[in-house]
């Protein structure tokens, strides 16, 4: 079945769907599309774009300053120690690549699902997957008393003649991360071959007409490039998908398979995939505000987008509310004492502030969704994504923290704060991701141009008996 | 003379118990006196050369990753070491004048390992935190390297000419010179002194010790004509009522105590009895946090007490009726109840009452009084005249009548040996050392007293010197030296005098030019003709030798003649007692990172000395503002001023449960300004306080100032704010005697999914909740290593954790580093208080790498750098770590330590890296660590089986370094393989339990509870009156 006909059926299956809002406003022309989202590549570099990149390089640069400090210095100058061995390091990574989650969801599931309205957030959010992947992978390589034994962790013959230890987590990590990494990369470098042979008819200069000449692998745009390209897409949406599942699941096993209370749980898997996309919508939102605002992309990116990842951080953030009931309840249901004990800790300890912090903005914040005109209303969402961001950092440094740092034997309890270096590495993985994510916006379509195309009202007639022209019409 | 006269002619100066088996052995390695140039020095002799070349090596082998250093081929050995085999001498450690049989294990021509001596009656074997730590002092940087006449430096020779003038200049003048001597236990010393004053009549000889406490010494003076201190025997003794008096902790015999107080601390099922211990104390001691009753007595009502016992057991007879009267109704029903149970002792003549040596000479006389009443004083009891501790005599006198010289212009010169008065005397003595022309030290630093002197001459460290000691029961033990000395080529301390009087009279002593001889003649004619055909070489040997001539009779006791001697003024306000400290004692060793990092084993603080309080005091000097846990903990590192007639220091507050209202104690031997770099700002100096005594102070509390406090422990008792966690379990000797052992049956868990509690399986081996997964049905064929912890026999004294230091090159991380929770101790001694606030017991758990079976670090490590051994050890690859600190985090017991910085920096402040046992590898920032069982010691002895054909070592051949050096004997390691063994057998004790073994992680460690004297229904530890 072709890609054109699988979605010709599905369109035909959904006859009985209402009215819907627009996906692009203003009627655009194919020519005006294109034209207004390469002149974002064309215009001049100005002023103000150079004052924030240098504000966010200048804070990446902050972060990679201390990263050095911590490799040549060691560990120490983190605020870490003995009974807490972990800290804002395996904090920043899970938040991280939790972040990533959003990308992978929108541009693979949503894709196989033919939810067209991903298109126009799609570019973007995938990108933003592929920059958090790269600061979670800072903070993981970063994170070891030896950083430069990283290769330790890959399973490769050497001299030692040692495996890597396949029961650990962590090595399991290291597969799950480096999947993630490598097919995101693919599948969005795939996804823009079309668009950077329209740059590259599009640029005025050579440099750039070469670069984006040899980006685009001689794209021609005849049916066959079109025709491999659409199961190239589909096939690598098809490996993403699971990778939505299992990449968190993994992450949640450094977790679960610790022996200690707060951590042994078996509701962690489901728990951190539903986390992990809601902080990934949360940061595609807060990057997204900002960004049709900037480039003006309101034409493209409507409220009908924004009001769709707003209703879904509804449904992800009541999932991990109800995690975090369900953990509360399974600790008192358990009969261990240990685990009753360490979740009253969690919520009356030392650590309570984060707790509360992370309850606050992950479960009562997105509430105000319930309501459609909070739902599209703009700095609401702006305020309520950076909310879900904060709450869930806090819901992976309590975590770690809190069970850490009070575990089984009194004598050995502590408390854990940061140093300046880790809040500076922190500070730095922000001004890495913005940094890219700025470049990104300038340098590439932020808009999958050709497959938005595919969603212009002149592309997507009312009347389904003409879905399938309309679309092939499109690319 | 040469080494080899000096030695005999059989060529076997030392042999220690160990290396019997591998035949006489060359020696003459030992040069007397100045014979070898330093190795520090750019003239490098042979010897150091070797030294430093075989150390490089084992370095270079034993290094992480860093340091790099060249290897250099030996030409020629070291005599009588092959490299890579140690070899072991005997020795002796004096802890002031008390001497403690030693082993010292060396290595390539440097001594990394002291331990106990077994055949001395002192300390069996068993050794102290400072006995091993002074082996850190050896290689400390911070010594003295050259001697010193005015700014700079000089020769040894004419150092001690400029002394030797200044002495003949006092001879023309008609003024005296003062030799000022450690307090010591040496009868050579003490004989060389004696010859020294006599050649040169202008010349005095005074001992002074940092600690002046001479109280008993007066009352025994009285009572039995025995200037001196009388050592007790506690394992005669199953009822003991220590008033003020610390034998288990600060005590110098603690040591000696420890191990005999343990020996009556072992109640079966079958055999239910074990000693009864009451402390009536104004702080919170190490041996009130072991008692079985405790009695808080603000100071004034000290002797009160001790007066009111006296007069419930000896009646008419009485001597203290002036200290009764003054006792409160609640001091007096306490007596009461310590009386009642002395009494119940007395019968068998096992009870004893215990005064503190700070305690008035009457009120040592009342405690004779009480001991005589009960039985306790007798030949072969447990107060026996026999056992004097050498040296003890009152000193006040002699040290008054020095400083009065001084004061009067007749002293011309004092020669200071090993005695830092500038820091530890009064300010009187003070006073008058400044009107003293020409003052002379002979010291290992370059420490207050030193810098005052016109000529400092380093000393050598009891490892680099010849020496005798003779023990509290007679023992002469010879000091060997076990290196040439590493400072400028200077002898020991005695051979500087033997110099100083040579060049005065240069027929002193005759033919001898050195201490060494002078030691061995001494030895030989005073010792061995009634040692029943020792030799020389058997002394060295064996490490003691006990002469027969010292049977004394028993000393006549009149009791009565205490009556006269006058008690104590503690002030009935606020006072305040500056103790020695547990980790440093005097402050003598106060520039050793070992001890300074060693969490007191009360407090738990390192790094400090700090004001100890009780909640309420806390309260009344408005620090907290009500004695709830919560409020309290907010009086904690907030700064007083401290002030009494005498001085006036600066102190963070740290409240201690358990002490008595309006005391406040401090500790001694921290404040140095001018010894080194290791103690330098670390505490104030408590000396000024009035030390070892309760004097009157007044406390102002510095408004918002506070001072950060490094302990490491944070919470202290076993209840989490919803329970009490049965992980530190203990029990009375009612429930032994009743076999009720439910208490270690005890689960957190206590419920299974129905409602039941959860079954467990026999005891020992399979006492764990679930069977094994992964692990199930792994058989161990050869050895199987495990250990046995007797929480009763275990004070907490903290030895084990030096001797693990020591044994495994444990970086000392500092006070920064301590107060972000990094300390690097494998073994930890995990102290917490049960019952209230006002009276606590505790419960010390020492805690360690657990050795699981399954073990939760192992599968968590991405590279396979935590592994089980074939053996049963969990084991710890660093090499492989890249320090993923995952092990760490799923550690249930929290007893691995990362690198988080380089904390071994082993190049730089040479030498401290001789100090390095080559068995073990030093660790790099990033990697983690944790106990090893002393893999490398388990090692050695499979090595040593083999070469026996044997394919098993034998219980007892696998000694871990923790249970070596435990005086109370609570460790016992071995192979739980072995039916027979040691600790296959004691691991099915009644009181058997493992910790954590709900979460089924299968534990090789099999913990005894604690048992507190008391009647089956209480179940708190240590309650009070």
């Amino acid at each position: 079945m072709t890609v054109v006909q699988e979605q010709q059926r599905l369109q035909h299956s959904s006859h009985e769907e209402p009215v819907r809002e627009e996906l692009v406003l203003g009627n655009p022309s194919l020519r005006d599309v294109t034209a207004r989202i390469a002149s974002i590549v064309e215009s001049k570099i100005t002023p103000k774009y150079l004052a924030t990149l240098t504000v966010t390089g200048g804070m990446a640069g902050l972060g990679l300053f201390a990263l050095y400090y911590t490799i040549v210095t060691g560990i120490g100058v983190w605020g870490l120690n003995n009974p807490i061995g972990w800290g804002w390091d395996i904090t920043n990574f899970v938040f991280w690549i939790g972040i990533g989650h959003a990308g992978t969801l929108i541009s693979a599931i949503l894709f196989l699902f033919r939810q067209k309205w991903r298109t126009a957030i799609n570019r973007s959010a995938e990108a933003m997957t592929i920059f958090a992947v790269i600061c979670a992978l800072t903070m993981v390589l970063s994170h070891t008393g030896r950083p430069w034994l990283f290769y330790w962790l890959l399973p490769y013959p050497n001299q030692m003649q040692m495996w890597i230890n396949f029961r650990s987590p962590l090595a399991w990590d290291v597969f799950a991360v480096n999947t993630y990494f490598t097919v995101s990369a693919l599948f969005w470098f795939v996804g823009l071959i079309p668009d950077l042979a329209t740059l590259r008819n599009y640029v005025k200069s050579d440099i750039a007409k070469k670069i984006y000449g040899v980006l685009s692998l001689g794209w021609t745009g005849s049916t066959r490039h079109w025709h491999h390209y659409e199961i190239a897409y589909m096939i690598l949406a098809g490996i993403s998908t699971p990778l939505v599942l299992s990449v968190h699941s993994v992450v949640s096993f450094d977790f679960t398979v610790g022996i200690l209370p707060g951590w042994h749980t078996t509701i962690f898997p489901p728990y951190f995939v539903a986390g992990a996309i809601f902080s990934g919508f949360a940061m595609v939102m807060t990057l997204l505000v900002i960004t049709r605002e900037i480039l003006d992309l309101k034409q493209f990116i409507t409220m009908k987008h924004l009001e769709n990842m707003n209703k879904i951080m509804l449904a992800t953030g009541m999932m991990v509310g109800y995690a975090y009931a369900m953990e509360m309840f399974i600790a008192w249901y358990s009969g261990s004492d240990w685990e009753r004990w360490i979740f009253i800790n969690r919520a009356m300890g030392d650590y309570a502030w984060a707790y509360w912090t992370m309850v606050l903005c992950n479960v009562i914040s997105p509430q105000v969704y319930w309501f459609k005109k909070l739902r599209r209303n703009l700095p609401l969402m702006f305020v309520i994504s950076i909310f879900i961001n904060i709450g869930m950092w806090f819901e992976r440094f309590t975590i770690i923290a809190t069970t850490l740092h009070h575990d089984f034997l009194p004598a050995s309890w502590g408390y854990y704060s940061p140093t300046w270096v880790e809040i500076s590495i922190f500070i730095g993985t922000f001004g890495i991701f913005l940094s890219l994510f700025l470049l990104f916006a300038k340098f590439v379509p932020v808009i999958a141009i050709a497959e938005i195309k595919s969603i212009l009202p002149g592309a997507q007639p009312k009347h389904h008996h003409g879905d399938h022209h309309a679309d092939a019409s499109a690319h | 003379m040469s080494d080899r006269s000096l030695h005999g002619s059989t060529n076997t100066t030392w042999k220690s118990i160990e290396e019997l088996a591998h035949g006489p052995q060359e020696t003459g390695e030992f040069a007397p006196g100045t014979t070898s140039a330093p190795i520090l020095d750019s003239t490098v002799s042979r010897r150091g050369f070797m030294t430093l070349v075989s150390a490089s090596m084992a370095l270079t082998a034993a290094a992480c990753r860093r340091p790099e250093q060249k290897l250099i081929p030996t030409v020629k050995s070291l005599q009588n070491a092959t490299p890579g085999l140690p070899l072991y001498y005997t020795s002796v450690y004096m802890h002031r004048n008390v001497a403690y049989g030693a082993v010292v294990k060396t290595r390539e021509g440097r001594p990394i390992k002291v331990k106990g001596n077994e055949l001395h009656a002192s300390n069996c074997g068993t050794s102290s935190s400072e006995m091993q730590a002074s082996l850190l002092s050896l290689y400390d940087p911070d010594r003295i390297r050259r001697p010193r006449q005015g700014s700079g430096p000089t020769s040894f020779d004419a150092a001690v000419s400029k002394i030797a003038d200044a002495v003949t200049e006092a001879q023309a003048a008609g003024k005296k010179v003062a030799i000022v001597v450690d307090e010591h236990c040496s009868p050579t010393m003490t004989q060389l002194l004696a010859q020294m004053t006599a050649a040169m009549p202008w010349v005095t000889a005074t001992v002074m010790p940092a600690i002046i406490t001479d109280n008993e010494a007066r009352a025994n003076a009285a009572v039995f004509g025995i200037d001196g201190v009388i050592v007790p025997d506690l394992s005669k003794a199953s009822v003991i009522v220590s008033v003020d008096a610390d034998f288990l902790g600060t005590d110098k015999l603690a040591l000696h105590h420890t191990g005999r107080w343990a020996a009556r601390r072992k109640p079966t099922k079958d055999n239910p009895k074990m000693s009864h211990v009451t402390v009536a104390e104004a702080q919170y001691s190490l041996t009130g946090m072991n008692a079985d009753a405790r009695v808080r007595l603000h100071p004034s009502q000290l002797e009160a007490f001790l007066g009111a016992l006296e007069a419930e057991i000896a009646g008419a007879s009485a001597i203290g009726g002036s200290l009764a009267a003054s006792a409160s109704a609640e001091t007096k029903a306490a007596a009461t109840t310590a009386a009642s149970r002395l009494r119940a002792a007395a019968s068998s003549n096992e009870a004893v009452v215990m005064v503190g040596p700070h305690l008035s000479p009457r009120a040592h006389a009342v405690a004779t009084s009480i001991n005589a009443a009960l039985g306790a004083v007798g030949s072969g009891k447990i107060i026996d005249t026999a056992n004097v501790l050498p040296n003890s005599n009152a000193k006040s006198a002699a040290l008054a009548q020095l400083r009065a010289d001084m004061e009067s212009g007749a002293v011309h010169a004092v020669v200071f040996c090993d005695v830092n008065p500038e820091y530890n005397a009064n300010r009187a003595f003070k006073t008058a050392m400044a009107k003293v022309p020409m003052i002379a030290a002979i010291n290992l630093y370059e420490d207050e007293t030193a810098s005052l002197a016109k000529v400092s001459i380093p000393a050598a460290h009891w490892l680099e010197s010849w020496g005798t000691a003779v023990a509290f029961d007679g023992t002469i033990t010879v000091q060997q030296p076990m290196i040439a000395p590493l400072c400028e080529g200077v002898p020991a301390t005695p051979d500087v005098l033997i110099a100083l009087a040579k060049k005065i009279n240069p027929a002193f002593l005759g033919e001898m030019t050195t201490y060494a001889e002078f030691v061995k003649s001494w030895v030989e004619t005073s010792i061995l003709p009634i040692s029943g055909g020792a030799t020389w070489t058997k002394v060295l040997q064996d490490g003691t030798v006990k002469p027969t001539s010292a049977a004394a009779g028993a000393a006549s006791m009149n009791v009565s003649a205490g009556a006269s001697l006058p008690a104590s003024t503690y002030p009935t306000g606020m006072a305040v007692l500056a103790a020695p400290s547990l980790a440093l004692y005097d402050g003598k060793l106060a520039n050793n990172g070992w001890l300074q990092e060693l969490p007191d084993p009360v407090t738990k603080i390192t790094w400090d000395n700090v004001a100890l309080m009780s909640p309420q005091t806390a309260v009344s000097l408005q620090l907290a503002s009500d004695v709830s846990p919560s409020a309290v903990i907010k009086a904690n590192e907030q700064v007083i001023t401290v002030a009494t007639s005498t001085g006036t220091v600066d102190l963070p507050v740290m409240v201690q449960p358990g002490m008595a209202d309006n005391v406040i104690v401090t500790q001694l031997g921290y404040g140095r300004t001018s010894t080194g770099i290791v103690c330098a700002g670390v505490g104030v100096n408590a000396y000024t306080l009035s030390a070892g005594s309760y004097a009157a102070s007044t406390v102002t509390v510095k408004q918002g100032e506070r001072q950060r406090i490094a302990t490491t422990q944070q919470h202290h008792t076993l209840t989490d704010g919803h329970g009490e966690r049965p992980v530190a379990k203990y029990m009375t000797l009612g429930d032994v005697a009743k076999g009720d052992f439910s208490v270690v049956e005890e689960h957190f868990n206590a419920q299974g999914p129905d409602g039941k509690p959860l079954a467990h399986g026999e005891k020992g081996e399979g006492n764990f909740l679930t069977p094994l997964s992964a692990t199930s049905g792994y058989k161990y064929k050869g050895h199987r290593w495990g250990m046995v912890i007797d929480m009763s026999q275990c004070t907490g004294c903290s030895s084990c954790v030096i001797a693990c230091q020591s044994e495994n090159n444990i970086p000392v991380v500092g006070k920064d580093q301590v107060l972000l929770g990094r300390e690097l101790h494998w073994i930890r001694l995990d102290r917490y208080y049960t019952g209230d606030m006002e009276s606590p017991g505790s419960v010390v758990e020492p805690m360690l790498c657990q050795h699981c079976e399954n073990a939760p670090c192992e599968n968590v490590c991405p590279v396979a750098a935590t592994t089980h051994s074939p053996e049963g050890l969990n084991e710890m690859t660093y090499n492989r770590c890249v320090g993923t600190r995952y092990c760490l985090n799923n550690c249930p017991y929290k007893v691995r330590r990362f690198n988080f910085l380089n904390y071994a920096k082993v190049d730089e402040r040479k030498p401290l890296d001789l100090v390095f046992n080559p068995e073990v590898t030093n660790r790099f920032r990033g990697v983690m660590e944790k106990c090893t069982f002393c893999v490398q010691r388990l090692h050695e002895a499979k090595w040593n089986a083999r070469d026996n054909g044997r394919s098993r070592v034998l219980d007892g051949e696998a000694v871990t370094a923790c249970q070596e050096a435990c005086p109370a004997g609570a460790i016992i390691f071995g192979d739980m393989n072995d039916p027979k063994s040691r600790v296959s057998m004691t691991q099915k004790d009644d009181r058997g339990f493992r910790v954590l073994s709900d979460i089924n992680v299968r534990p090789s460690v099999t913990y005894l509870a604690k048992v507190v004297n008391a009647p089956a229904t209480e179940k708190a530890a240590g309650a009070s009156h």
